[in-house]
């Protein structure tokens, strides 16, 4: 069990505690009032914000551990909405159906990164940074700019078995790291994608199928996106092209901060969760800071750095022991 | 050694990349149960012939028989499955595995639907260990071993899986003589198993050790196969470079009264070397020799202006001079041709011409690059040292390990120093590429530039210098003339075994 407190997950979850603890503590209310940030329904709102990022960052730790980097998610997730959007709203198909089209098109997209990347030999950052322009810009040529409320059309105050469909990006996203969290510990796939990433060339020596894998984990990311795209469509009732625009960088910085490694190689999808969970933590405490409004980008730009470097030293530490 | 039981047969095996002709109907056989050697220089088809054997490249023409049946090349997994191990040098380790991750990568023990067995690779491995005498952690994580433990572990991996024909590749390149005894053991004990062996390697003496059989490549044509009882090392680099091995060329010296350009006065840098005199004149070729760890290649940083000396006085033309940057050292005459050449001489990202250049390229004044005093300065260069290469347009990259050194060389050379400090200048080079560079510093001395070459290959600095400055732990152990200086006298300076006085 003693892994367990060598683990990097172990440290990601202190810096969250200790975030939780510290706004807990600034934020505390006069006597009598309740807690603005401690108490329930808050919980359920980072919780639920958290998770739009926090599902397609799942995918992009494993693009990063397999030494690659995706910048197409954020533009998937808006163009998600948008295909929901349209066959929900215009075209008046079921919503399953509708996210069942989006999610072969999020999934789509990631095979054509991965051609681009694996045949046409392109590096990971221009291939998805090409198909990230190519798809926000199908997304406002399909709508015109204009936006599809879904909202109209979904039940208000919606509740599937008994559960607010609030609950429905955080479930999916703890559901899914759980499942991916196994896949790439405990799998021959998630084996061989840490193989990849680790020395590429080794992995082509000693038999691995290195583009089936590279392929494997572009794809999982556009899905991913995907399913992020159809929570955020359903939680925000709307399809819209300029949705999600910056995400990418946002998923990418969940999955650092959770411990990937850009190098490749080293990272962990609990990590990239968490990840998601602090930055979901800043973006909802600051604004309840008075005059701490402008400061959110800055902020959560030093906390990337900061958390990064420490970690850097503490692995040095660590190897020098 | 029975030849029609041959374990390993290569047919007029033929196989060019691009423009580059790497095998050119390369035939010899291995027969089953022998230790069967590869030797060349870079560039020979040694390595070619492995991505052949690895299931990496397929031949363009010829056919590879692996006990008599034709050689499946659809790719890694069927050369594995076809019983051939391979063991690759140990920067082909995955640094983010474990020592059992690394051992089963890519052939990994499942249950059915892909689940690890991990505590059944952890015994396996344990036992695959044990058997080899190995004491290492199976759960070890790599990048936390020795490059020792690296590379065992490479031999451990190809033994995991039934292997009939095991090809190492420059196994004993990180290793020290005692682990290289260690692994040499196993391998014997390997071959008494039934295994046969082909072991590619630059090492003579190991070859010698080893093997049953040497085959000699050179410039991706097969020249000949030996026997180990009736050949000698002579014959054998012979056969490599197509020419005589380089022996010490006798060399009109300085006059011994011509005042040092260089000079060290009690120079110290805490805690590398202490206290360390030294004179070298025009023409005239000095050698550092020590062991690893003696402070030699600091020493040349420090008269670089690399790194400031805690003590002691540098003196260039009898005057004092201190450096404050590499920059300043290079204003007043001085160069220095690094050890690492991967990482501190040569830019992949541009031509040989341009890397050659570019310590001259800003001399044309304001900045401004003048194209056509760098075509002139790098193509006499390349022609003066013989570079092997289509084009100076090219990159280094494609280059063998020698003509990469020739490239630094040349480098340094285009701004015409006083002073050359050399830093291991033939590691991992091959014959014919230090008889040219040897070759190269013997010509720049009779010219009147200084050299100072520090180098832990003793043929090397009994073959090169004039005079030797032996160190040990950061002190100079004596200096001795190049007539005096035999192998005996100056490894008794470098270990101390006996007080000798110079």
């Amino acid at each position: 069990m003693k892994s367990i407190w060598r683990a990097r997950e172990f440290s990601t979850v202190i810096i969250l505690l200790i975030e939780v603890a510290f706004f807990g503590w600034y934020l505390w209310p006069e006597a009598g009032r309740s807690h603005p940030f401690l108490n329930l329904g808050n919980c359920l709102l980072i919780f639920k914000y958290s998770s739009i990022y926090g599902i397609a960052a799942i995918g992009a730790a494993v693009v990063i551990i397999s030494g690659g980097i995706d910048l197409a998610p954020g533009a998937i997730i808006a163009l998600t909405t948008v295909i929901i959007g349209y066959l929900f709203v215009v075209a008046g198909w079921p919503l399953w159906a509708g996210a069942s089209v989006a999610l072969a098109a999020g999934s789509f997209a990631g095979f054509i990164s991965a051609q681009l990347i694996v045949r046409a030999r392109l590096p990971p950052f221009i291939a998805t940074l090409g198909l990230m322009g190519i798809l926000r810009g199908v997304a406002f040529i399909v709508t015109e700019a204009r936006f599809y409320d879904l909202s109209a059309k979904l039940p208000r105050n919606w509740h599937v078995l008994g559960v607010s469909i609030d609950w429905l990006g955080p479930g999916v996203m703890v559901a899914l790291a759980v499942v991916f969290q196994r896949l790439m510990t405990g799998y021959q796939w998630g084996r061989s994608v840490c193989a990849v990433g680790g020395n590429e060339t080794a992995a082509l020596f000693s038999g691995i199928p290195v583009n089936r894998i590279k392929t494997s984990a572009y794809v999982l990311s556009g899905a991913l996106a995907a399913t992020s795209g159809i929570v955020l469509a359903v939680v925000q009732g709307q399809g819209k092209a300029d949705l999600a625009s910056g995400y990418e960088l946002d998923i990418i910085a969940s999955a650092v901060v959770g411990g990937a490694s850009l190098i490749g190689g080293r990272g962990s999808v609990a990590g990239a969760v968490l990840g998601a969970l602090i930055f979901g933590v800043l973006r909802n405490a600051l604004p309840q800071i008075p005059g701490a409004t402008f400061y959110d980008r800055l902020i959560v730009g030093m906390v990337v750095i900061g958390i990064v470097v420490m970690d850097q030293v503490l692995t040095r530490r660590t190897a020098a022991a | 050694m029975p030849d029609e039981l041959a374990a390993l047969e290569f047919r007029d095996v033929h196989k060019s990349f691009g423009a580059v002709r790497a095998l050119q109907g390369v035939s010899f056989s291995v027969a089953a149960g022998e230790a069967h050697a590869v030797v060349g220089e870079n560039g020979a088809g040694k390595s070619t012939l492995l991505k052949i054997l690895a299931g990496i490249a397929r031949p363009d023409r010829g056919d590879v028989l692996l006990n008599g049946a034709p050689f499946d090349h659809a790719g890694p997994r069927e050369a594995l499955a076809g019983g051939i191990g391979m063991v690759f040098q140990e920067r082909l380790a995955f640094p983010n595995l474990t020592v059992a991750g690394n051992i089963f990568a890519g052939r990994e023990m499942t249950f059915p639907g892909g689940r690890l067995k991990v505590r059944a690779m952890r015994d396996r491995t344990r036992a695959l260990l044990d058997d080899l005498r190995l004491p290492i952690d199976p759960d070890l994580p790599m990048e936390h071993a020795s490059a020792a433990v690296a590379q065992l572990v490479q031999v451990a991996r190809a033994l995991a899986f039934d292997c009939r024909v095991l090809v190492l590749d420059e196994p004993t390149t990180s290793l020290t003589d005692a682990e290289v005894d260690h692994l040499f053991r196993i391998l014997l004990d390997l071959k008494a198993r039934g295994v046969t062996l082909l072991f590619v390697s630059h090492r003579l003496p190991e070859v010698f050790r080893l093997c049953d059989r040497i085959t000699v490549l050179r410039d991706g044509r097969f020249v000949s196969t030996f026997d180990r009882a009736s050949t000698t090392p002579e014959t054998i680099v012979r056969a490599m470079v197509g020419r005589e091995p380089p022996v010490r060329v006798a060399r009109a010296l300085p006059p011994a009264s011509a005042a040092p350009v260089l000079s060290a006065r009690s120079l110290s840098r805490a805690p590398w070397f202490r206290n360390v005199s030294c004179d070298v004149r025009p023409g005239e070729i000095v050698g550092i020799f020590g062991l690893v760890g003696s402070g030699r290649t600091e020493l040349l940083e420090t008269l670089f202006g690399l790194a400031a000396p805690t003590g002691g006085r540098i003196q260039v033309d009898g005057r004092d001079v201190t450096f404050e940057s590499a920059r300043a050292a290079s204003a007043a005459g001085l160069a220095l041709v690094p050890e690492d050449r991967q990482r501190l001489g040569l830019h992949f990202n541009l031509s040989i011409r341009d890397n050659i250049a570019l310590p001259v390229a800003a001399r044309a004044g304001l900045g401004r690059i003048d194209p056509g005093a760098e075509i002139r300065v790098s193509q006499a260069l390349a022609t003066d040292l013989a570079i092997r290469t289509p084009s100076v347009a090219s990159s280094p990259d494609a280059l063998s390990g020698g003509n990469q050194q020739k490239v630094v060389l040349a480098k340094w050379l285009a701004t015409s120093p006083r002073i050359l400090l050399l830093d291991e200048p033939t590691k991992g080079v091959d014959v014919g590429a230090k008889f040219d560079i040897h070759n190269l510093i013997r010509q720049r001395a009779a010219d009147g530039m200084a050299c100072l070459v520090v180098s832990s290959d003793l043929p090397e600095i009994l073959a090169l210098v004039d005079r030797v400055i032996v160190m040990r732990e950061g002190e100079v152990q004596g200096e001795l003339e190049a007539a005096q200086a035999t192998e005996e006298a100056v490894m008794q300076l470098a270990t101390h075994e006996v007080a000798v006085s110079a």
